[in-house]
């Protein structure tokens, strides 16, 4: 597994899946459905404020497993409110 | 459509979030037409659940979650429509669970036992990712699971009995509560023919009290964030039917089969649908059988036989035109009483009354039941409605259908007597005791936040410190606001920590917090008690109900408050010492409510110790009051409440009372009514009779406006309602309009006239012991502890009035303090940190020749035997005049020094004992010393009052006595010196703060008022000393009362340190 852990640019489908991505000028596109589930953030470490009606965000985060088209990798994204970022990736 | 089946609510201790009204408020905006609660351990949030659900139109569902020894946690949910033997076997497992004490966990042999009988399923048991049926599967080991869920379906055969719980709560794929796993049960139970349903396991109402969760698990595990695996993410909340329907898709990834797992959810929830008063007795008001309570024949026809029977002798004296009105009042609410069906509650509550008096206990009723002439007949109340003008319809009326509260008064040291009694008597499975859920407020919010921030005590005590008056709530506003929260403000400024204190704090504030035993509430139905309700063991030992008394009415649960009164136990303790004495038994009950010695001894204001009188505010308002009669004491009780406080009712009552003001009523025909207190409308009762004078429409019907003046969508109906009787009534619109408004302002200031007087009684009691048994009620004052005050207080007290303290005397004193040749001795109990053990021992195997002999007989721990010594207990054990306490001390400490102690044995020499006996010099300790040790050890100066020792410095400084400020003019300059003993900052209607201080000097209580200024300057001193001295000038607030407008104050030890520094001759 590579960390990689760097911002990234995401195309998603009506339904807010991720169909591909842009990375070091190269694009990937998902192949097959990508994989969801969710995890979640130390806020006690990471939050300055937590009061009621934050949301979910400053709990939860999105994470997405795409299998890539190219170079037979399967990548891990987080969607953290929004912002999107290239975690890691494997062989 | 989706049923959620597994919710656990806030009532989960530390682990659900959200309220159940609000979960069911949201299944209902969901279009949900039925929701379950399923709370951890117990139904502790059931009985809100249902009610929640008959409000909203949903059908409410119940279960648990429970340990199931060595297997992890099931949901158990009762199967509803079948004549209420689901909620019974589910009240029943619950009980069987909690009957061990913590943990609360049954085996899965006993849960197939209660909930599985004769083929049929009672109750259905749902498995999941918490048994280890799931554990095996989310560790990929079929056979494991395999093997688990067979084990699971040979105990649970039975059609409907066990079903798997699918849940995907979106995690990480192949770890708990993932999608994957959901899958892969679903399968094996497909397999293996076991039924599968969805559920979302839910701990909250929305994404964002998943945070909220995370500070729970931390108050659970008692554990900072960080420390242990959390939840996984947010997702275990109130989803709705798409949502859910969505999951079942992700987890079968094929309709047909999401459909069919929806479907035999739904088919689930449809058997587990309860019918709240087929199945649990909802509202249907249950009292125990006629034979438990002795009685044959019409419980109605015993209540009246009862009633009549009793007028002779509540009324002996009384002439006919008396007693007609006695039996015309009687007949009406008997009738009130038979056609709401509450006979056999008021013969029940009689008979405890009656057992309680059989066991030689001193009771008292409190609350509106003492408007009631049965209840006094009956011997439940001690307080005659009649000459006290109560009214019968403020307690019962036929407008209103719940079961009456009502609430006994009885000695605090005899109360577990009490409830075991009511066991035995009744039975143990018609008996249980009530619980209360405490709930999170400022203070503990805050000290578990901080917890799972893992920040320290001594931090988060800060800031509690700082915070624990303003409502968790509002603590944001409050930091935003105040000037003394300004280093508060600044920490949040700066400190990342500290903000999310402050918003975890108010996350938690009003949760539920832990389960607790009422203070005095005791269930008492028939033999389906337990059917009804699930029981734990309470602190007690006695089995406790996990419903709380806003539960009781809902459920139809006759609940008795059987309130421990340490005033009651003090009184009684007077009353047999006197009676030791050599007094003839007298029954306190019974002497004259007239005495005018008593009500003068009132007026001089020293009350303390004197039930409901004795607070500073109370004795300022006794002074501008001076009471003469006992409807007077009812009316002050009344008057210092926040209501007719904030309402301003004492103003114009007090005017009218002394004549300076001329009483002002709104109609002469509210002057009958409104004459005893001068036109100021107090109390419940003369709401009542305005409303029936003005409209006619009787005391029952007055009662429910009442009631409803202070929902502001009912009252306008009232309003309309009053407004057209009272000008059908030929009443001027200037009239009418007046005593609106007063009844509008009325709705939350007033106070129920029987509940007053119910409290006036053990005021009126407590005030002639004091009078005539001075003694005698200060040993009861000492032994019971009931007051407010610091015990040394007391002893002032004592003091003032003559009575002499003894010592604590190891070969006299025994657990009590005892009346001995017209003085009070001393109480081994009191000595700080006797054990019960050491005490039975000292007075087992006295009396005692001499230090020795005590040492060894009496083996005392070594801390004991010194502060024995300390305090003078040791003293009668020395005998000679050469020998003092300072020899005593000396001695005690070397043989506190011996690290193998000698033990009395009969076949061994004698040690020398001679030795033994032979004390060391030692300088005598100094009277600071011994006053010092005298407060540590006993908490009370028994030597001399500790202000003495300043004397010098405050005669010089012409200090002026507490006892001497009721001579002096208004306004004179004083300087007040002494113990602060009471600190208050009453809530005013201006909104200003005002701090009252009461010292006690050894003559009697001063009280000083700090306004604003004073204040500023005087905050420091003001609260971080316990001696001050303050200046100030005397401001005349009634015949009786003055009190000091305070300017300044000093800490008498810093004054006297300058004062022997000026003068090093004086402080030698």
């Amino acid at each position: 597994m590579t960390l990689i852990n760097e911002p990234v640019e995401v195309s998603l489908d009506q339904t807010g899946s991720p169909v591909g991505f842009r990375w070091r000028g190269v694009r990937y596109l998902a192949k097959g459905k990508p994989l969801r589930w969710f995890t979640r953030k130390q806020w006690w470490l990471e939050s300055s404020r937590v009061q009621r009606g934050i949301g979910a965000s400053a709990l939860e985060v999105e994470v997405w497993r795409i299998v890539a088209d190219r170079d037979a990798k399967s990548f891990k994204l987080t969607n953290d409110g929004g912002v999107w970022r290239l975690i890691s990736a494997d062989e | 459509m989706f049923t959620h089946l597994n919710v656990a609510s806030a009532y989960s201790g530390h682990y659900g979030v959200t309220r159940p009204e609000f979960l069911v408020a949201a299944a209902a905006a969901q279009n949900q037409t039925a929701l379950a609660i399923t709370d951890r351990d117990g139904l502790y949030g059931a009985v809100k659940h249902i009610g929640a659900c008959l409000k909203a139109g949903l059908d409410p569902i119940v279960g648990v979650n429970l340990a199931v020894t060595g297997l992890g946690r099931a949901t158990v949910i009762a199967k509803g429509n079948d004549g209420g033997i689901g909620w019974a076997a589910l009240c029943r497992t619950v009980s069987k669970a909690a009957k061990g004490g913590k943990p609360i966990e049954l085996t899965r042999e006993e849960l197939a036992t209660h909930t599985v009988r004769d083929g049929t399923a009672l109750c259905t048991v749902l498995i999941g990712n918490d048994t280890d049926f799931g554990r095996a599967v989310i560790a990929r080991d079929r056979l494991a699971a395999a093997k688990a869920l067979t084990e699971w379906r040979r105990l649970f055969s039975v059609n409907g009995s066990l079903a798997i719980e699918l849940v995907s709560h979106l995690t990480e794929p192949d770890t708990a509560y993932s999608t994957s796993v959901a899958a892969r049960m679903l399968a094996l139970g497909d397999s293996m023919g076991v039924p599968s349903v969805l559920t979302n396991a839910v701990r909250y109402l929305s994404p964002d009290d998943a945070i909220t969760a995370d500070v729970l698990d931390a108050a659970r595990f008692l554990e900072p964030l960080g420390n242990f695996a959390p939840q996984p993410n947010a997702q275990a909340w109130l989803k709705p039917p798409r949502a859910m329907a969505e999951l079942a898709l992700e987890i079968t990834d094929d309709a047909a089969r999401a459909h069919k797992l929806l479907k035999t959810t739904e088919k689930l929830a449809d058997h587990c649908r309860l019918n709240p008063e087929k199945d649990c007795g909802w509202g249907k008001p249950k009292t125990p059988e006629k034979a438990t309570l002795g009685i044959d024949g019409n419980p109605f026809e015993v209540l009246w036989q009862r009633c009549y029977a009793s007028i002779e002798t509540r009324y002996p004296h009384a002439k006919e035109s008396e007693l007609g009105e006695v039996r015309n009042r009687l007949g009406k609410e008997l009738i009130t009483i038979n056609k709401l069906g509450f006979a056999t509650y008021f013969l029940t509550v009689a008979d405890v009354a009656q057992m309680i008096r059989d066991m030689k206990i001193r009771i008292a009723a409190r609350g509106s039941g003492a408007g009631s002439l049965v209840n006094y007949l009956l011997g439940i109340s001690g307080v005659d409605p009649i000459e006290h003008d109560l009214l019968f319809e403020r307690f019962l009326s036929t407008e209103r259908s719940s079961l009456p509260d009502i609430d006994i008064d009885v000695e605090s040291a005899r109360r577990h007597d009490i409830y075991r009694a009511i066991f035995k008597r009744y039975g143990s499975n018609r008996v249980t005791l009530l619980s209360m859920q405490s709930t999170y407020r400022g203070r503990g919010a805050m000290r578990d936040s901080g917890l799972a921030l893992g920040l320290d005590d001594e931090q988060i005590d800060e800031i509690a410190q700082n915070m624990w008056r303003f409502s968790a709530r509002s603590f944001r506003s409050a930091i935003a606001e105040k000037p003394e929260l300004a280093m508060v403000a600044e920490a949040l400024e700066r400190d990342r920590k500290m903000n999310l204190l402050v918003d975890i704090t108010e996350r938690l504030d009003r949760l539920p917090r832990h389960i607790s035993m009422h203070p005095c509430g005791v269930i008492l139905g028939d033999a389906t008690l337990l059917d009804l309700t699930p029981v734990e063991t309470s602190g007690i030992g006695l089995p406790m109900s996990q419903f709380d008394k806003d539960d009781m009415d809902p459920m139809g649960m006759l609940k008795l408050d059987v309130l421990g009164v340490r005033m009651q136990s003090a009184m009684a303790y007077a009353v047999s010492e006197i009676e030791r004495g050599g007094k003839k038994p007298f029954d306190l009950d019974a002497i004259p409510k007239d005495d005018p010695a008593t009500f003068e001894a009132i007026r001089t204001t020293n009350t303390l110790g004197i039930f409901q009188i004795e607070s500073p505010g109370q004795r300022e308002l006794t002074g501008k009051h001076q009471p003469t009669e006992f409807n007077d004491l009812t009316i002050q009780i009344s008057l210092f409440r926040p209501g007719p406080m904030k309402g301003n009712m004492i103003a114009p009552y007090l005017d009218g009372r002394h004549g300076f003001a001329k009483p002002r009523y709104p109609h002469p025909d509210l002057e009958p009514i409104l004459r005893e207190t001068f036109g100021v409308v107090i109390f419940h009762e003369h709401v009542l009779r305005i409303f029936d004078k003005m409209t006619g429409c009787g005391l029952a019907k007055a009662d429910e406006f009442r009631r409803s003046l202070e929902d502001p969508r009912v009252s306008a109906s009232v309003e309309a309602f009053f407004r057209q009787q009272a000008t059908s009534r030929n009443y001027p619109q200037s009239v009418i309009n007046e005593v609106w408004e007063i009844l509008k302002g009325f709705s939350s200031f007033g106070f129920c006239k029987a509940h007053g007087a119910a409290f006036a009684l053990p005021t009126y009691q407590s005030a002639w012991l004091k009078t005539h048994y001075p003694t005698e009620f200060l040993a009861g004052l000492f032994t019971h502890d009931p007051g407010m005050y610091p015990r040394r207080l007391l002893l002032a007290e004592a003091r003032r009035l003559g009575v002499k303290i003894l010592p604590v005397d190891v070969n006299v004193s025994t657990a009590e303090f005892r009346v001995e040749n017209g003085a009070v001795r001393m109480a081994l109990a009191d000595v700080k940190g006797m054990s019960v053990s050491e005490q039975s021992r000292i007075i087992e195997n006295r009396p005692y020749a001499n230090l020795a002999d005590f040492y060894l007989r009496a083996r005392p721990s070594n801390k004991t035997l010194e502060r024995l010594a300390s305090v003078g207990a040791l003293d009668s054990l020395v005998s000679g005049t050469e020998y003092g306490r300072g020899h005593i001390l000396a001695r005690v400490r070397e043989l506190a020094s011996i690290t193998k102690r000698p033990k009395l044995d009969p076949n061994q020499p004698m040690l020398d004992l001679e030795l033994l006996e032979r004390l060391p010099q030692c300088d005598a300790p100094t009277r600071e010393e011994q006053i010092a040790a005298e407060l540590e050890i006993l908490k009370m100066d028994v030597t001399e009052h500790v202000l003495e020792q300043y004397r010098p410095m405050l005669d010089e400084m012409g200090v002026t006595h507490s006892s001497e400020l009721v001579g002096l003019r208004n306004k004179t300059e004083v300087l007040v010196a002494g113990v602060r003993v009471a600190t208050q900052t009453p809530p005013m209607r201006s909104g200003n703060r005002v701090v009252f201080v009461t010292l006690d000097d050894g003559h009697g209580c001063s009280d000083a008022t700090f306004f604003d200024d004073a204040q500023a300057r005087c905050s420091q001193v003001l609260f971080n000393n316990r001696l001050l001295i303050i200046a100030g000038k005397t401001r005349r607030t009634g015949v009786n009362g003055v009190s000091v407008m305070a300017e300044n104050a000093w800490d008498i030890r810093e004054l006297w340190r300058q004062w022997q520094a000026k003068r090093p001759e004086l402080s030698a």
